[in-house]
């Protein structure tokens, strides 16, 4: 409750980040990809003096539809290493009206896995994604998160 | 006053520090005069310091030390290890007074009399060394607390911050410069903006310095601890250290001291064995401890090694099943490195008794947790009785590596500059491809090297060949050569790397990222790691002695040659032993008539060499003076390039005899003048009589091509028929004594870099100032 998230748009659904979790918006410019990376690692940019570890949202759910809108992408930090997550649109920022709620029958497949749960917001609910299994990827399981 | 007396503490940790080393080095070889003149100097400022500050005790210590010393300098004393503990001890104690007069506390101990009376007892005397335990006991008990250094101590998120920040500007400076130039010419903003620039440029490598230290650091202290502790238990050790130019980050170095401490201190204690005991086990009495660093990927490899009596791990697997840890039949079916996986576990410890040094079972399993705190790991080796081998690897980060970029298929990589051996460019003859299977080999100086094409191994291209493309050699840490193929190499730069998030390292083909000057991420390679998944790496070979044998002898025929252009333009190289000077001559101190030129330079003439093929200038010439050390010649160049070490192999050219043959500098082919040649022919020696006689070995072709030529510009005639009387007679070692007549000189050759064979004198053959000298020599005597 009173929660501020960042609103933004992963594979055409509104998803929220936890506005603590993210230091900054930023647009990138330039994609470095990564080979042999697994594929939801879009691959390295720069923001400032630092390398950013670029992971494509949608293929982290396990989606492959539509193509971002624009390269907006939320950076935040987790171990140590800086990550920008790659989504369609960031809309606002906006106030949690409840504490995130698990959904009967889930979100559907990809999405549970990133889901920490439903939120309520101004005008529409949205799901709050759990940023470190976003970034883990699809083949990871919870094991290897907590680790 | 405070303030001198600050400077006189501080003067003085300094030197103590910069001579710790020199000590123990001079006690190896108490016939090294600087050593002992550093030592001499500290002791000597000391007690000039402390006189003026009043120290009567300290000046007592350093005044006894500085007369021994003296002594020693004079001849008058020899340095034994008494001498050298006593000197020790009185180093020590300055070191703590030194102390002691910063933080202001009393000075420690009161027994400086024993201390002297150690220094100044006689090498027999045998009370020596209970007086120096008494000493050195009293020492212990009164050592108090460690002052603080004259240094500053900074939060190491603090350096972090300004290092970002400066890297921060360097790309706000890049940014600036695009827009610079897109304005056009600006003079007024340019030339500031250049000193700007400059300003930037030193600075950041001064802030990416500052976190890093050389591992230098960690081994000045090493040679003291081995030396005590090899004197204590009695071993004789000897302690090569290698790679102290290898980088590491400061808090790094911290982390590993106490591990590499432990590790040493276990090695001496428990690995080498007294010199007895190795004695009977066919080894050199002194025991070889050996520390080695090397970059490796993302890593910094660390190796210690002995070559004492190896890990027990019999007694490891019995004290593992007595603790309860494994069962007999566990310990039966584990291999021999599991069996030294056991030394890491909590509370084993192999030694018998408890000493001092190691054995309270406390050691191995810290030295790990604390290695991998800093996310490094530990391994180890060992064979019975020939020695073990710890290796720890520690992480990268932050370190600086010096690093070459290089593209494939439009993207940009770095690998660490320590693997690059060489770069080939494909298009070039001196490279072939051949395939076998789907293996991709290169053929460059006569080695096949397995090739990679780096866009295959990163599944940029599947069908990329390797054929012309441009090739970085590269070494891996175990002497194990194999090529990459890239499309293009750009640039070496200083890059500091980061980790990369684990996702991408779980790939194994990178070790880490760094961005570029101009912004760009980009990736470093992890070369070891890609050449192993590619089935082109073995484990960590052991260094051993014969390696270093053979780089001796490739160090002592290394020969400095100097590299020109000709006249004709061509790119020549002649040996730097016989040039004298380099002159410029005008056009008309040259007098050609038929074939024979000469040249006059300071009223001397001089034949002239090197005119074949090529004009002479208009109005001055370029001459190369080379002096056989009697006779002089000018050659005549159009330029001088560039002084160089022969180390290829020269590919002997046979139909001039003028010309030693061709080899290869920085990957071109030069032609080698035959500096003795150009004597035997064009040299006027000093008018004799008659030349003097030499024979040689007549059916050895080393003897022909080589030794003939310079036996010949020693003024000597070779003898060739069996029964002609010769001055001089050269023998290789292999041969038997000559058959000759007493008065005549006979030089011995051998072919050993090291020395000839026991119970034989001679001249190392590729010693050819020593062997000019014996001719020369014979010849004085001989007639």
């Amino acid at each position: 409750m009173g929660e501020l998230l960042v609103m933004t748009i992963i594979a055409g659904r509104r998803a929220a980040l936890r506005a603590a979790d993210v230091q900054s918006v930023i647009e990138i410019e330039r994609i470095h990809p990564v080979p042999r990376a697994p594929n939801f690692i879009a691959g390295l940019a720069a923001l400032r003096s630092q390398s950013l570890t670029v992971i494509d949202c949608r293929k982290s759910i396990g989606l492959a539809r539509g193509a971002a809108a624009d390269c907006r992408a939320a950076v935040v930090e987790l171990g140590g290493h800086p990550y920008a997550l790659l989504v369609d649109s960031v809309v606002d920022v906006v106030e949690s009206r409840s504490e995130p709620m698990p959904l009967p029958g889930g979100f559907g497949e990809g999405w549970s896995r990133v889901a920490i749960g439903m939120v309520e917001t101004e005008d529409e609910p949205a799901l709050l994604i759990d940023i470190a299994r976003m970034v883990a990827g699809p083949g990871a399981n919870r094991a290897a998160i907590a680790a | 006053m405070d303030d001198l007396l600050g400077e006189f503490v501080a003067e003085t940790r300094e030197m103590l520090e910069a001579i710790e080393g020199e000590i123990v080095a001079w006690e190896s070889d108490p016939a090294d005069r600087a050593r002992l003149d550093a030592i001499f100097r500290f002791v000597h400022t000391v007690k000039g310091n402390c006189g003026f500050f009043d120290f009567p005790r300290l000046e007592k210590l350093s005044h006894a030390a500085e007369s021994v010393l003296a002594e020693v300098r004079a001849g008058r004393r020899s340095a034994d290890s008494n001498l050298v503990d006593a000197v020790l001890a009185i180093i020590d104690r300055i070191a703590e007074m030194a102390d002691a007069i910063e933080s202001g506390e009393e000075l420690p101990g009161n027994n400086d009399d024993l201390l002297i009376a150690a220094i100044n007892a006689t090498a027999d005397d045998v009370s020596i060394s209970a007086t120096m335990q008494a000493a050195e006991t009293a020492a212990l008990k009164s050592h108090g607390p460690g002052a603080t250094p004259r240094s500053i101590r900074l939060p190491v998120d603090l350096l972090d911050r300004v290092m970002s920040g400066i890297s921060d500007m360097v790309l706000a400076r890049n940014d600036l410069a695009r827009r610079l130039r897109a304005s056009g010419a600006e003079p007024t903003i340019d030339g500031p903006f250049e000193r700007l620039s400059g300003i930037l440029t030193d600075v950041r490598d001064a802030v990416t310095r500052m976190r890093m230290q050389r591992i230098d650091q960690l081994y000045n202290a090493l040679p003291r601890l081995v030396r005590d502790l090899s004197a204590e238990l009695g071993k004789q050790v000897m302690l090569d250290l290698e790679g102290g130019d290898v980088e590491l980050d400061r808090e790094m170095i911290e982390m590993i001291r106490d591990p590499i401490t432990h590790i040493i201190r276990n090695a001496i204690d428990h690995g080498i064995e007294t010199p007895s005991e190795r004695i009977a086990a066919g080894k050199r009495e002194i025991g070889l401890l050996s520390a080695v660093s090397r970059q490796s990927g993302n890593k910094i490899a660390l190796t210690i090694s002995d070559d004492g009596r190896g890990v027990n791990i019999a007694k490891l697997g019995r004290k593992a099943v007595a603790a309860g840890l494994f069962s007999q039949d566990e310990i039966d079916a584990m291999s021999r490195d599991d069996l030294h996986e056991l030394m890491f576990e909590p509370g084993l410890s192999t030694a018998e008794q408890v000493s001092a040094i190691s054995g309270r079972g406390v050691g191995m399993d810290v030295v790990r947790s604390n290695l991998e705190k800093i996310g490094g790991t530990i391994k180890v080796r060992s064979k019975d009785g020939e020695g073990s081998l710890f290796i720890l690897e520690i992480p990268l980060t932050l370190t600086i590596v010096s690093g070459l970029t290089i593209g494939t298929c439009g993207q940009r990589f770095a690998i660490p500059q320590s693997y690059v051996e060489e770069i080939v460019h494909g298009g070039s003859n001196a490279v072939e491809f051949s395939q076998v299977g789907e293996a991709e080999l290169v053929n460059f100086r006569g080695q096949r090297i397995p090739c990679l094409s780096l866009a295959k191994v990163l599944g940029l291209d599947d069908d990329a060949s390797v054929c012309g493309k441009t090739l970085a050699l590269v070494r891996l840490g175990n002497g194990e050569l194999f090529a990459v193929a890239v499309d293009q190499i750009f640039d070496h730069e200083d890059l500091v790397v980061k980790p990369l998030a684990p996702a991408i390292m779980a790939t194994g083909f990178y070790a880490g990222t760094t961005l570029l000057d101009d912004g760009n991420p980009i990736l470093m390679l992890d070369i070891p790691s890609i050449a192993q998944a590619q089935g082109l790496a073995n484990e960590t070979r052991v260094r051993t002695p014969k390696n270093v044998a053979i780089v001796a002898e490739v160090a002592a025929q290394a020969r400095p040659i100097m590299l020109f252009v000709g006249l004709d333009g061509r790119r020549r190289a002649i040996g730097m032993d016989i040039i004298r000077r380099i002159d410029v001559a005008p056009r008309s101190a040259v007098n050609i008539e038929g074939r024979r030129a000469q040249v006059v330079i300071d009223d001397l003439i001089l034949p002239l060499l090197g005119l074949d093929g090529g004009t002479l200038p208009e109005d001055k010439i370029k001459l190369l003076r080379l002096s056989d050390g009697q006779c002089e010649l000018a050659y005549a160049v159009r330029d001088v390039a560039d002084a160089a070490d022969l180390e290829n192999a020269i590919v002997p050219a046979d139909d001039d005899s003028l010309i030693e043959g061709v080899t290869l500098i920085d990957g071109e082919p030069v032609t080698i003048v035959d500096g003795h040649a150009l004597f035997a022919r064009f040299g006027r020696a000093a008018p004799r009589g008659e030349p003097l006689t030499c024979r040689l070995p007549m059916d050895d072709e080393w003897s022909q091509s080589m030794l003939a030529p310079l036996v010949l510009a020693a003024g000597y005639r070779i003898v060739t028929s069996d029964d002609e009387a010769a001055d001089v007679t050269i023998v290789m070692d292999e041969a038997g004594d000559p058959d000759i007549s007493a008065e005549a000189a006979v030089i011995r050759l051998h072919s050993d870099a090291h020395g000839p064979s026991a119970g034989s004198e001679g001249i190392y053959r590729y010693d050819r100032d020593a062997l000019i000298g014996a001719l020369k020599s014979a010849g004085m005597g001989g007639k």
